[in-house]
């Protein structure tokens, strides 16, 4: 017998199904909640990270699919004002504090301020680790892990020539020079002078007492004391010759690479590297870490989060699952371990597993004097497309440190008029 | 039943479905002179859509104040003040210089070793079938894969390139091409030529074989070398391709700036800048997309300026 | 102007051998055409006469120079191809005198020379077009300026004609012969029309398969062709090839085919060894009149074609088809019984084994 419908009656069935399915439970459709994830991560170990928060977080919430995009950093800001402007926003976005300000002005984040005070976890983090990603008190997204700055050294050949461990750029730069032997290929600094190198430059000026940003919120450069910031930073190449000969063109896989191969004595990077570098020398014997070393004016250490925030209205829900999962102690050392980038949450940073290694400390150290970047408007454009290449005319010779700062004046005044 | 005869006074009355029929009405339309533009439509809204909308988008947006990271500023119109600004930046005219440097060499390299790959795979040898497919494997490869490969091949510290000139005594130590604004460009170029050469040795093979041998018969029996022969028959004749090929070429590398985004982001210093770079990272990394929308106007008009120029004098329109 | 020796010419690509101990000897002023169907190495042998293609063996002379190693242009050779092989990109002029201007002919100089050739053509007002702008027949008038203009000892020319519509051959074949007689420059002439052999040659080469099968004047070629393929591929309609037994007949020798029988007095050749034997006679359709003769063949007709000043009949004698030609008179019927004589003396007599003249 066949069964005959007519319009009519096919739909009310419809009508029917389309009332049923809006009583019953959740988790009845617990397979259609999929999210995916727009990062930045990109080395072997970042990557590794990653795979074991997501496989963390699937034992968690088996109904939650997380699909994760990898953005390269060059193009994350291009990709992302193109989502924005197009209407196909990611679900969930890792934002770098650098960044907040601009994406916050072109209206791509989603106040997040009432999830995160009922958080649950909300007490395992200082209130400071918020202050990146507030504007006028609201809060836009959840730190993730803690770019903590810091510098590895050539702990072998520091013990061999007697030289104790830097505190201040002065020794620093001493240490450098000493320790250059250009008939051994040896140099003493790894200096970042190409991508990625804009914010050291900046946290330099800032050391020379020099800061971009001020504290009553103003923005300019102390011109006298960056000119002496950018004498002594590439000082380092064309006075003292302590830096290898490429760095206008290394950026972060370069001076890696020359650490790991025994070419450099000293970088300067962030605790997410630790793995990467261990995985060829040896961490205690061969490569210790330190603080950075304070300036003439003040130690600028930055102390950066990594943020995860909500950037499509309509996934907010699914999305916070996996946003504030970054905050389980778990989540946090498991990331730590495959990578060496701190919890951000105070919680987690007193694990063991991070208290007890003392390779650790002097990242632990400097959570405590730790500042953050500098974020406004146009900051990151006016770091990398005037700071960075005005720095490196510098480095070849193309510029003097006035030339190179009055331009970074002038592009710093047209950024923020 | 009677029998109508239906003639041309007399036609058949048109049924009520007759009159609605559409295949009729489309029938009577294709007889009218309205059916050529009712074909053209489609494609005439697609360019509309796709191409002439984008464009004078592009053109309004140089006018106006349009920076994102300060939605304070709003978006009125500037009339020209970023042209203005141009006029008085000069990395602007550092970026066009380095412009035309970029171009000009990129191109001469890329013709000449493409026109002598072209000549030596058309000599028809045994193994030239497969050298033919394997010089076009550069090509090939994506602009980001083929720069990242050569930013480690000519790496300082690893690069086999520094290797093998150490090791050959051409070089005393490890040399730092993109460190050094004197060599940056050079290397840049040369990354491109190796790259895009192929696009030259694959439209110029396509020319020679439509040169008859016979030519170059007669050119031996005339008197002319190989290189007469080559000046006087192979590039006249392949004149019309040569100019298409340098002008797709031109336009391809004044707009895009990924090869040198990845092997030296415009620097050291700003010694490889060049326009599409500069506009790319005005829109993209200083949001300001009122300047980059005017830089792209200026690329624009140079590019159209060329174009015009550049087919004027090869009279590849004459005969 | 020169003589042009070919001794022993040998050419092979892999183990394909084209072309098998070619010897010829052009005499000065002479034109020489290379006569054969294609595919019978007559391109090839002139493409190592003009040096573009090595030989496998064997030396070309011209004059009393050995040329085995010296580079076409060396050999003052002119050259016109069947392709005219024009340079599209230069004008007429530039055309004509660019062997004068790779060899730095001054420019004064060679204005003169190209002139004087293009009168010589009658191309004159064409000197400033581009190729691309001419008639066929132009540009094969183009293509030989450009060839006699350097005044080279010995002319090439590749099936210069058979590019050119009908009635276009027919005008440049003369125009070629005019050219030679006034010039005087040795030619060396391809082609597959027997023609054009005909016409211009003072010598013509026969070739088939890479050999030579008979090297003679042409009139010698049509009237005593050395074999068969000769016989076959020279004249239109071609020849009539009529088997049977050669017999002694009252003193004369006779060919006995079927029934019928046909004296052959006056025959040129010494054929006493073959009487007895079979062997084929090779007769001409021209050398057929109607009524009786010395030789009698009789048949019923089978076809008539009439072309205006003659009338093609095609006998059936005795179950072989016969063509002759006959005047435009007295057209017979189909099917009625006709008798034709033939010119006996015409005839030739080939070897059915080898195919060649007895």
């Amino acid at each position: 017998m066949t069964t005959n419908f007519s319009r009519r009656s096919v739909l009310k069935l419809g009508g029917g199904l389309l009332a049923a399915s809006a009583l019953l439970p959740q988790h009845a459709f617990a397979q259609a909640k999929a999210i995916n994830y727009w990062h930045t991560f990109t080395s072997q170990s970042e990557q590794a990270g990653l795979d074991a928060v997501l496989a963390l977080f699937k034992a968690a919430h088996p109904d939650i699919a997380v699909t994760p995009e990898n953005i390269p950093n060059p193009e994350f800001m291009a990709k992302v004002t193109a989502a924005v402007v197009s209407g196909s926003r990611p679900s969930v976005t890792m934002v770098a504090s650098e960044r907040f300000k601009d994406l916050l002005a072109m209206g791509a984040l989603i106040d997040m301020t009432d999830r995160v005070a009922k958080w649950e976890r909300r007490k395992d983090f200082d209130d400071k680790r918020f202050e990146s990603i507030s504007a006028d008190g609201k809060v836009y997204g959840v730190p993730s892990f803690a770019f903590v700055d810091w510098m590895y050294y050539r702990k072998d050949w520091f013990d061999e020539a007697g030289i104790a461990v830097p505190t201040t750029l002065a020794e620093m730069r001493d240490a450098a020079v000493k320790l250059t032997n250009p008939s051994k290929g040896r140099y003493g600094y790894g200096l970042r002078g190409g991508p990625g190198g804009q914010n050291i430059i900046i946290n330099i000026m800032e050391a020379f007492g020099s800061p971009v940003l001020h504290a009553d919120g103003k923005i300019g450069l102390d011109r006298e004391k960056a000119i002496q910031a950018i004498d002594f930073y590439a000082g380092l190449l064309t006075k003292d010759h302590a830096v290898p000969p490429s760095a206008a063109n290394d950026g972060y896989r370069q001076i890696v690479e020359g650490f790991q191969t025994g070419q450099t004595a000293m970088i300067y990077h962030h605790t997410g590297s630790y793995q990467d570098i261990a995985s060829k020398l040896k961490p205690g014997v061969e490569f210790g870490t330190m603080a950075i070393p304070a300036g003439p004016a003040t130690r600028v250490a930055r102390l950066a989060y990594a943020y995860n925030t909500i950037t499509k209205q309509e996934d907010a829900d699914t999305a916070w699952q996996w946003i504030k999962f970054w905050g389980e102690p778990d989540a946090a050392v498991a990331f730590l371990e495959k990578t060496g980038y701190f919890p951000a949450s105070t919680v987690a940073a007193q694990d063991k597993r991070i208290v007890g290694n003392p390779m650790y400390k002097a990242a632990a150290d400097t959570l405590g004097f730790g500042i953050p970047q500098p974020s406004f408007p146009g900051a990151a454009g006016w770091a990398e497309s005037s700071v960075l290449p005005n720095f490196q005319r510098v480095l070849i010779g193309q510029a003097t440190p006035e030339q190179a700062v009055d331009e970074m004046i002038t592009a710093l005044a047209e950024a923020t008029n | 039943m009677s029998r109508v005869l239906y003639t041309a006074a007399n036609p058949p009355a048109r049924s009520a479905w007759e009159a609605i029929n559409p295949m009729r009405m489309i029938g009577e339309l294709s007889e009218t002179r309205y059916w050529m533009y009712l074909l053209l439509l489609p494609s005439a809204l697609l360019i509309t859509a796709v191409v002439l909308y984008p464009t004078l988008y592009g053109i309004q947006l140089s006018f106006r104040e349009m920076r994102l990271n300060r939605p304070a500023l709003g978006t009125d119109w500037v009339l020209f003040k970023h042209y203005a600004r141009m006029l008085a930046d000069p990395i602007f005219w550092t970026a066009l210089r380095n412009t035309a440097v970029w171009v000009t060499s990129s191109i001469a390299l890329e013709f000449t070793v493409g026109l002598i790959a072209a000549l030596a795979l058309n000599r028809n040898l045994p193994g030239t079938k497969v050298l033919a497919v394997l010089i076009l494997v550069p090509y090939f490869l994506p602009n980001v894969v083929a720069g990242h490969m050569w930013a480690l091949m000519l790496d300082p510290r690893l690069g086999v390139i520094n290797d093998l000139l150490v090791k050959t005594g051409l070089l005393t130590g490890y040399k730092a091409w993109f460190a050094d604004p004197s060599t940056a460009m050079a290397a840049a170029i040369i990354v491109e030529a190796w790259h895009s050469f192929p696009f030259f040795t694959l439209l110029i093979m396509a020319g020679l074989k439509g040169i008859p041998t016979d030519l170059y018969k007669a050119a031996d029996i005339d008197g002319a070398g190989p290189f007469a022969q080559l000046r006087l028959i192979t590039l006249p004749m392949l004149k019309t391709i040569i100019a298409a090929a340098v002008i797709l070429r031109v336009i391809g590398l004044v707009n895009s700036p990924d090869l040198l985004l990845i092997l030296t982001n415009g620097g050291p210093g700003r010694a490889t800048q060049v326009l599409s770079l500069y506009a790319f990272q005005t829109a993209y990394k200083d949001f300001n997309f009122g300047y980059a929308g005017a830089l792209s106007v200026v690329m624009f008009i140079l590019l159209m300026g060329f174009a015009w120029a550049y087919i004027r004098l090869s009279k590849v329109n004459q005969d | 102007m020169a003589t042009l020796s070919i001794k022993g010419v040998r050419k092979s690509f892999g183990s394909v051998e084209v072309l098998k101990n070619i010897d010829i000897e052009l005499e000065d002023g002479g034109f020489l055409v290379l006569l054969g169907p294609s595919g019978c190495g007559k391109s090839t042998l002139l493409s190592i006469i003009a040096g573009l293609e090595p030989g496998s063996g064997g030396d070309i002379v011209i004059g009393e120079r050995n040329v085995n190693n010296v580079h076409p242009k060396d050999r003052n050779i002119a050259m016109v191809f069947q392709s005219y092989a024009l340079y599209p990109t230069m004008a007429v002029r530039r055309n004509i005198g660019f062997g004068l201007e790779m060899r730095k002919v001054e420019a004064k100089e060679r204005d003169a020379a190209v002139q004087r050739a293009a009168e010589l053509l009658q191309i004159e007002h064409l000197l400033d077009r581009k190729p691309g702008q001419l008639s066929g027949g132009q540009r094969q008038r183009v293509a030989m300026g450009r060839a006699i203009v350097r005044d080279p000892d010995l002319f090439l020319f590749d099936e210069p004609l058979s590019n050119l519509d009908a009635k276009l051959r027919v005008e440049m074949r003369t125009e070629i012969k005019r050219l030679h007689d006034r010039l005087g420059t040795s030619v060396v002439y391809v082609t597959h029309d027997q023609i054009e052999a005909m016409t211009l040659g003072t010598k013509v080469a026969v070739m088939k398969g890479g050999v030579i099968q008979q090297l003679a004047d042409p009139q010698t070629i049509y009237e005593k062709p050395a074999n068969m393929f000769v016989a076959g591929f020279i004249g239109s309609p071609t020849m009539n090839f009529l088997a049977g037994t050669l017999e002694q007949m009252d003193g004369a020798l006779a060919l006995r085919h079927g029934g019928a029988t046909l004296a052959l007095p006056g025959l040129e050749q010494d054929a006493q060894a073959f009487i007895g034997k079979q062997v084929v006679a090779g007769i001409r359709p021209e050398t057929f009149y109607p009524g009786q003769g010395q030789g009698t063949l009789s048949g019923t007709v089978d076809v008539v074609e009439p072309t205006g000043p003659d009338t093609m009949v095609i006998l059936n004698v005795g179950g072989q088809l016969l063509t002759a030609r006959l005047g435009s008179r007295g057209r017979p019927k189909l099917g009625d019984t006709m008798t034709l004589g033939v010119d006996t003396a015409a005839i030739n007599l080939f070897d059915p084994e080898s195919g060649n003249r007895i």
